[in-house]
């Protein structure tokens, strides 16, 4: 299959199974909204270092909030039940909780797996904390210095998917990055999907483990490192100079695929000379995502 | 939906308390007229006031002129209760859950309690689209009372938790003996001395509360309530003052 001269290998990303909480903040103004959700997705790229995975989703209009005031959507993610309240309460006490004239709500406030996050934080208000039922969900009012942080009791938890993705392998590096650019704009308020990552993007894809370091989880992934070519096995053809990926999480696989889609079609560009996706010979994640399916209405066959 | 029209109005205070949409659901419709009530403390039964209409369902309309009619949703646990007109005294007392809407007055004790009771309503949301008499959420654990017009004496007196939302004036000795819960106050509020001020703030809850009733109830909320500055009063402070009046303050 050829997309604008790009050849979509034939191949498949392989993606995990995963726990979803989506957070809901609104502040006075979009920028403060986006102040906190930045800070409380920095440091969330990989379960592998970070022990979640976090990204903003999309802005949310006024329109779309709980209090009318402007917000945004995060999702947040990690491998277990267990960690993803321990995470959501460190993360949103330190972040959301101290960030100027925001409110926190659930957004998934129909999965049945509730967790306490908001009920763990009250007790930041040392005693002088309130709550309030509204419309059948339970708030907590934390006095601060700047006022009062609202935030809702419990936040719903459910099965999510992490680690979807595609490289994009091209000519050079400038080529893969404009094309990587070019992917995320286009997969920018895809609703349902997050891209953990930098600006979206990962440059250090990795294999499990190590050939000589026995403690590391995950080291390069030299198959696709241009600059070992010569003294490692490649799998890079001939022409191709440097490789980027994109990782996306979501809240189920549709989703996944519809980003991949739009992802995939908008790095088709010059100087890519093909797309290809990681896994792990399809044994360990439970969802695949074959490229030329998934892109199976966007381009002719090869 | 069930529906109950008043034929032969009552001369008297007519007791319709155990007229619940939990408990109508349960029941045909001749099982319904043959429920009990009481006229002028007289035993009667329901159909000899009301034409019944539908059966088995938890969505209750009750019409007519009832001035007279007393305890209408008190101690409901849950449907939906909506009166076309006017309402007697002890509108939802005692009632833990489900929603009644009032469209005319309602008389004394709306969502208040039983006499002598330690607390009035549980839980489920009353609102009321016109005046309320006095002690409209009396002694209320769980909820939320919302008056359109003005509400009387004694609004939200002796409050454990829960809310009252007032759009017009309220009465002297509102929230008096509160522990917790908030009356919310759009118009004027006579404060007891036993409230003190505490700050002039944007309440983050009253705005999901009022976008709540203005979305999800139909209610007209004007934006300045939504947005505006409230000037928060702590009380009651003989008792555990943890209540609070939030007076509306300006844009």
């Amino acid at each position: 299959m050829i997309i604008n001269g790009v050849t979509i290998e034939d191949t498949f990303a392989e993606a995990f199974t995963m726990r979803v909480a989506r957070i809901v903040i609104t502040g006075k103004t979009a920028r403060w909204a986006r102040e906190a959700a930045l800070k409380l997705t920095g440091f969330a790229t990989s379960v592998i270092g970070c022990k979640c995975e976090a990204g903003i989703e999309r802005e949310l209009a006024e329109s779309e909030t709980p209090d009318g005031r402007p917000g945004v959507s995060v999702l947040f993610l990690t491998m277990d039940k267990e960690s993803l309240p321990e995470q959501l309460i460190v993360r949103l006490g330190q972040t959301v909780l101290t960030c100027p004239t925001t409110a926190c709500f659930d957004g998934l406030p129909a999965a049945p797996d509730r967790l306490a996050v908001g009920k763990a934080l009250r007790v930041f208000a040392d005693g002088f904390q309130g709550s309030k039922v509204i419309g059948g969900r339970r708030y907590w009012r934390v006095p601060v210095m700047e006022g009062e942080f609202l935030i809702e009791e419990t936040f719903g938890m459910q099965k999510g998917v992490g680690g979807g993705n595609f490289l994009i392998l091209a000519e050079h590096a400038d080529a893969a990055l404009a094309a990587a650019e070019a992917a995320v704009l286009a997969m920018t308020n895809c609703p349902g999907v997050i891209l953990p990552f930098p600006g979206g993007v990962v440059r250090s894809g990795s294999k499990v483990g190590s050939q000589r370091y026995k403690n590391m989880l995950a080291t390069t992934n030299e198959a696709f490192s241009p600059t070992l070519r010569a003294v490692a096995p490649s799998a890079l053809p001939e022409g191709v100079n440097s490789v980027l990926e994109i990782v996306l999480d979501g809240t189920d696989a549709p989703s996944i695929e519809a980003a991949m889609r739009v992802g995939i079609r908008a790095a088709c560009l010059g100087g890519v000379r093909s797309i290809s996706a990681g896994n792990y010979g399809g044994k360990l994640g439970p969802h695949h995502f074959p490229l030329r399916v998934i892109m199976g209405n966007a381009g002719k066959p090869a | 939906m069930v529906v109950l029209s008043l034929r032969t109005a009552p001369t008297r205070a007519l007791e319709l308390a155990g007229v619940t949409p939990d408990r109508l659901a349960q029941l045909a419709q001749r099982e319904i007229a043959a429920l009990p009530v009481r006229h002028g403390g007289r035993a009667a039964a329901l159909g000899d006031f009301f034409a019944v209409k539908g059966e088995r369902a938890a969505r209750v309309r009750v019409e007519g002129d009832l001035r007279l009619a007393e305890g209408l949703g008190a101690g409901m646990t849950g449907g939906e209760l909506v009166v076309e007109g006017h309402a007697g005294r002890d509108v939802g007392v005692a009632m833990t859950g489900g929603a009644i809407e009032v469209r005319g007055d309602a008389g004394d004790n709306a969502g208040g309690a039983h006499p002598g009771a330690a607390r009035g309503m549980g839980g489920g949301e009353i609102v009321i689209r016109g005046n309320a008499g006095d002690d409209a959420g009396a002694r209320m654990r769980r909820g939320l009372v919302v008056v359109t017009g003005d509400a009387g004496r004694g609004t939200g007196r002796g409050m454990i938790a829960g809310t009252a939302v007032v759009f017009g004036a309220i009465g002297p000795d509102a929230g008096r003996w509160t522990k917790r819960g908030s009356i919310v106050a759009c118009g004027p509020v006579a404060r007891p001395a036993t409230f003190r001020y505490a700050c002039t703030y944007r309440p983050p809850h009253v705005r999901v509360l009022f976008l709540y009733l203005r979305e999800r109830r139909g209610l007209d909320v004007v934006e300045r309530w939504i947005t505006g500055r409230y000037d928060r009063y702590s009380g009651d402070l003989a008792e555990l003052g943890k209540g609070e009046i939030l007076q509306w303050a300006g844009e």
